[in-house]
């Protein structure tokens, strides 16, 4: 008998699956954007006995459609059948959401529908979710496959809702389908509608940071440096600009998720740390460059570690990337600036009031293509990346003492491509350009109604040098400097009288003699008021010095 | 008889002086030190004011007359500036221009010739 019983279940089971009619929902067109309209079709289709055979056709159909409206805004309801014969009805309510009659299978369309006439499905609040009723009543029957209605509904940001993706939009709850004597039809279908893929919509907020040895090195701080975000491609329309924070972070706000942006960072320009940036370090290593590799980067040899370098010393003349070339016009150019000489050339040269900025991506920043150094300022906000590294750094600042040392191994110039005496990629990758340390004394002291200053420098290997000097100029007037580098030292002598400046300094051009020891440098200022002594008069902010091999030599003063 | 008498008052007041006026040696470096720079100890470096617009007395304390150096140290105790003085032992009231400091906070650093240090203060900078 059980077995009898079992069977019997059986056969009407397949009975049911067999003769079910279905509520088919699907989209019409492809979406991939927010913004983007999705057209959702509600569609007939009859169903059939396990012979094969229709099942009866129904005169009423009815079915509960939601969607949640974070996601989605319908736009536009359209009716698809014709029959002038017909009684149509859509009604709408914000703010409900179905909750199926666990007992049944949620496509089980017409249970649902029973079930939600007993009780047991119910529509409770829910601010996310909307709810329309579909009514479609006439004395002839839809055939199979016929179009109820098409749906318009524009995809929304997730952005602004809880939501982080697209995968349950729209379900159908349930469907009251009946023969035109009443009788209840079976109706059945899918779950829902969701997406995938979709892109674009607020990318919220947006992380950027920005490295340079002007934070790392405490020469000044991140929120001496700005952004400006234009679209790919662009430089004309900023689309967000701001600053950075001490720390040299910023949040940006308005951008799109999927969507690429240019990034260009730039430092405050009327930072006078800006008249440190070019100095005898820069001076020896673009020398050295142009003395032994001539026809680099693309070239033989090359003295540079890295590819970016090329750009950063091409001060004056034609771009690197155009075909220019690292030669003596760039390195006569520096040693002029450091003298004090006005160019008639326009050059790149940083100092204050008059940055060369260059920024990209971190990672990839100074990385060579073709030979030639790149920077790329494009990034893309997604769901999954919305934290960018940004590098900067400086024109002229070819030992990157104001900006940020590649870490990139594509930045690197290859060993074999590099000046055998100059080779330095045995050390750590970023910290090429690291300086020694060598003691020197600088002291500021009365002598006969003068202030002198002396530099005394026990440094025995230094083919190059340079002080920037500040003076009290409400107190002080520089009367001389007394240079005693030796014969074949070229010195110079910047007065900045306006400001209370003066750099001094010393470079062998041949880079084969070395800076006299004892007191290579003392200047003399004539007091414009009374002195007791000389406390906080003079001080100093450049003092380094360079070796053969363009090593920077940093002093520690006692 | 009036010249005696002359002689005999001016034995009077002598007589009448204490004796450590009279033995105490001669102080070649009697400074008229202000109350806000007195430094109790036998050396040491004191300013009259911590927050310093252009210039700013100091007292500079020795244990024996020489060279001495006043140094200038930034946040990151890098030297920024420094003075070689002779000086005399005791106080020595000097000044501190601050002129040419960008406006931020310093260590000033008392030291012999050989760098010891003798006292140390700090100053911040607000021109």
């Amino acid at each position: 008998m059980k077995k009898i019983l079992t069977l019997l279940v059986s056969v009407l089971c397949t009975l049911n699956v067999f003769g079910q009619s279905s509520m088919d929902y699907s989209k019409v067109n492809t979406v991939t954007q927010v913004g983007d309209t999705l057209i959702v079709k509600y569609q007939y289709f009859k169903g059939t006995d396990v012979n094969g055979n229709d099942m009866p056709d129904a005169t009423l159909y009815q079915f509960d459609i939601q969607h949640n409206n974070k996601l989605l805004d319908v736009i536009e309801n359209a009716w698809q059948p014709t029959s002038n014969s017909s009684q149509k009805a859509v009604n709408t309510w914000n703010g409900y959401k179905f909750t199926i009659d666990s007992e049944k299978d949620q496509t089980d369309f017409d249970g649902q529908y029973l079930s939600w006439l007993s009780g047991d499905a119910t529509y409770g609040t829910n601010a996310d979710w909307s709810v329309q009723r579909v009514t479609y009543q006439d004395v002839t029957s839809l055939s199979s496959g016929d179009e109820i209605m098409k749906v318009s509904y524009k995809i929304k940001d997730k952005a602004n809702s809880n939501y982080t993706d697209y995968t349950n939009l729209i379900n159908v709850n349930w469907a009251n389908y009946k023969e035109a004597d009443g009788t209840q039809i079976d109706v059945t279908g899918q779950s829902n509608i969701g997406l995938t893929g979709i892109q674009g919509g607020d990318a919220g907020n947006v992380s950027i940071s920005v490295s340079s040895n002007v934070i790392t090195n405490n020469i000044g701080d991140g929120s001496d440096f700005s952004y400006t975000i234009y679209a790919k491609g662009d430089t004309q329309t900023p689309l967000a600009s701001g600053g950075f924070d001490a720390a040299g972070d910023a949040t940006v706000q308005g951008l799109e998720n999927d969507v690429e942006y240019d990034l260009y960072v730039s430092i405050d320009s009327s930072k006078e740390y800006l008249d440190n940036v070019v100095t005898v370090s820069d001076l020896a290593l673009v020398f050295a460059e142009a003395i032994g590799a001539g026809n680099s980067p693309n070239g033989i040899s090359t003295t540079f570690d890295y590819y970016l370098q090329s750009i950063l010393a091409n001060v004056v003349g034609t771009s690197i990337p155009a075909g220019g070339d690292i030669n003596f016009d760039d390195s006569y150019e520096i040693l002029a600036y450091l003298q004090g000489v006005e160019s008639t050339n326009t050059t790149f040269i940083s100092k204050t009031n008059d940055a060369f900025n260059i920024s990209g991506i971190k990672s990839t920043f100074g990385d060579e293509v073709n030979g030639i150094a790149t920077v790329s300022p494009t990034f893309k906000p997604t769901d999954n990346d919305k934290s960018f590294q940004f590098a900067h750094t400086l024109g002229g600042d070819v030992n990157f003492s104001h900006g940020f040392e590649p870490t990139s191994t594509n930045a690197d110039i290859p060993t074999s491509a590099q000046s055998t005496t100059t080779q330095r990629s045995m050390m750590v990758r970023g910290a090429k350009l690291n300086p020694e340390t060598a003691n020197l004394e600088l002291t500021s002291e009365l002598q006969n109604g003068q202030v002198v200053l002396t530099i005394g420098s026990q440094v025995t290997d230094m083919i190059g040098a340079q002080f920037n000097i500040t003076y009290d100029k409400t107190r002080l007037v520089l009367d001389n400097v007394v240079f005693d580098t030796g014969n074949e030292m070229t010195n110079f002598s910047n007065h900045l009288e306006e400001s209370g400046k003066v750099n001094i300094g010393s470079f062998d051009q041949n880079f084969e003699t070395n800076i006299k020891t004892g007191t290579p440098y003392k200047l003399i200022f004539i007091p414009i008021v009374e002195l007791q002594n000389t406390s906080g008069l003079i001080t100093f902010k450049v003092n380094e010095g360079v070796k053969a091999d363009g090593t920077q030599i940093k002093f520690i003063m006692d | 008889m009036k010249k005696v008498l002359i002689i005999l008052s001016v034995f009077l007041l002598i007589g009448c002086v204490k004796d450590d006026d009279i033995l105490s040696p001669i102080d070649n470096n009697i400074v008229d030190v202000p109350e806000s720079l007195v430094i109790s100890d036998l050396q040491g470096i004191k300013v009259e004011s911590t927050i310093v617009t252009s210039e700013v007395k100091m007292n500079v304390k020795l244990p024996y007359t020489g060279t001495y150096r006043v140094k200038i140290r930034d946040i990151g105790k890098e030297l920024i500036s420094q003075e070689k003085l002779q000086a005399n032992e005791g106080d020595n009231i000097l000044k501190v221009y601050v002129s040419s400091l960008e406006n931020n906070g310093y260590t000033l650093e008392l030291t012999d010739n050989n760098h010891d240090v003798l006292g140390i203060t700090s100053i911040v900078v607000n021109n």
